[in-house]
């Protein structure tokens, strides 16, 4: 199966893929985060001066790069989370 | 007024802090607990900041300010309101938050709590511009994906693994 979601991305991602944002993005699901970084980084090859260094949040919550399972539906909003600074 | 206010508001305006003060006034509370975040001279390496650019993630903002608010709530049932204004744009203070409690301690502790968490967890961006037109994204130690926090984590990881082996190695030799 897959789901049409849109991407967003935040901070140094925003610098390395030139975009804020991008959708409609076709992604297969379920998908691993570790697959769905993959899958971006494929899309972005920059994005790996990232890896080890970043999550992703699906529908606002956080979830790391590994092997858990993540289910997308068609509208979900996934971003690139860099380092957190603020405060 | 027993209804119990979180807010947390992302501005472009300078912040006050008489406005988070206001903010959770109450009259069942005697102490107002507050932290301002301020603006550090950037003096590392020669390079002074001439100016710092925000990003959020503004709806995932609110979302887990909802949690932070919830696990304050839970940590220090006292607490009885919450408010955290968060600049994104250049100024002296950069975060100003109160939260008001019948008693300090409640309050007190809350807040150190609320400024970690909030270093740990808000999808809020920094970045720093030097008057050598370099850039440089600011990460917090908090956050567990940092370089420093990986970095860490993968120290500590290594120590443990060693210390593993050793003691493997001395109950190996009977």
């Amino acid at each position: 199966m897959t789901a049409q979601v849109s991407i967003i991305y935040f901070g140094q991602s925003a610098e390395l893929t030139g975009l804020k944002e991008e959708e409609p993005v076709s992604v297969p699901t379920p998908i691993s985060s570790r697959e769905l970084w993959e899958l971006l980084q494929q899309r972005h090859p920059r994005l790996a001066a990232l890896r080890g260094h970043v999550v992703l949040a699906v529908s606002q919550q956080y979830v790391p790069v590994a092997e858990q399972l993540v289910v997308l539906r068609d509208g979900d909003e996934v971003a690139v989370v860099p380092p957190l600074s603020g405060g | 007024m027993s209804q119990q206010e979180d807010v947390c508001r992302l501005s472009r305006d300078p912040l006050s802090l008489q406005e988070v003060v206001d903010a959770v006034s109450s009259s069942s509370c005697g102490a107002i607990s507050v932290f301002l975040g301020t603006t550090r001279e950037d003096e590392v390496g020669g390079r002074r900041v001439l100016g710092l650019h925000y990003e959020a993630y503004e709806s995932m903002v609110q979302s887990e300010f909802r949690k932070l608010c919830a696990d304050l709530r839970g940590r220090w049932p006292g607490v009885k309101h919450i408010c955290v204004h968060h600049r994104l744009g250049v100024g002296e203070a950069s975060v100003a938050m109160a939260i008001s409690s019948p008693h300090r301690h409640d309050g007190q502790q809350a807040i150190q709590h609320c400024i970690s968490q909030l270093k740990a967890r808000m999808p809020i961006w920094k970045k720093e511009v030097y008057h050598t037109q370099e850039e440089s994204w600011k990460e917090n130690s908090e956050c567990p994906w940092s370089t420093s926090a990986r970095l860490l984590t993968e120290k500590l990881h290594a120590e443990k693994t060693r210390a593993c082996v050793d003691e493997a190695a001395g109950g190996g030799a009977s």
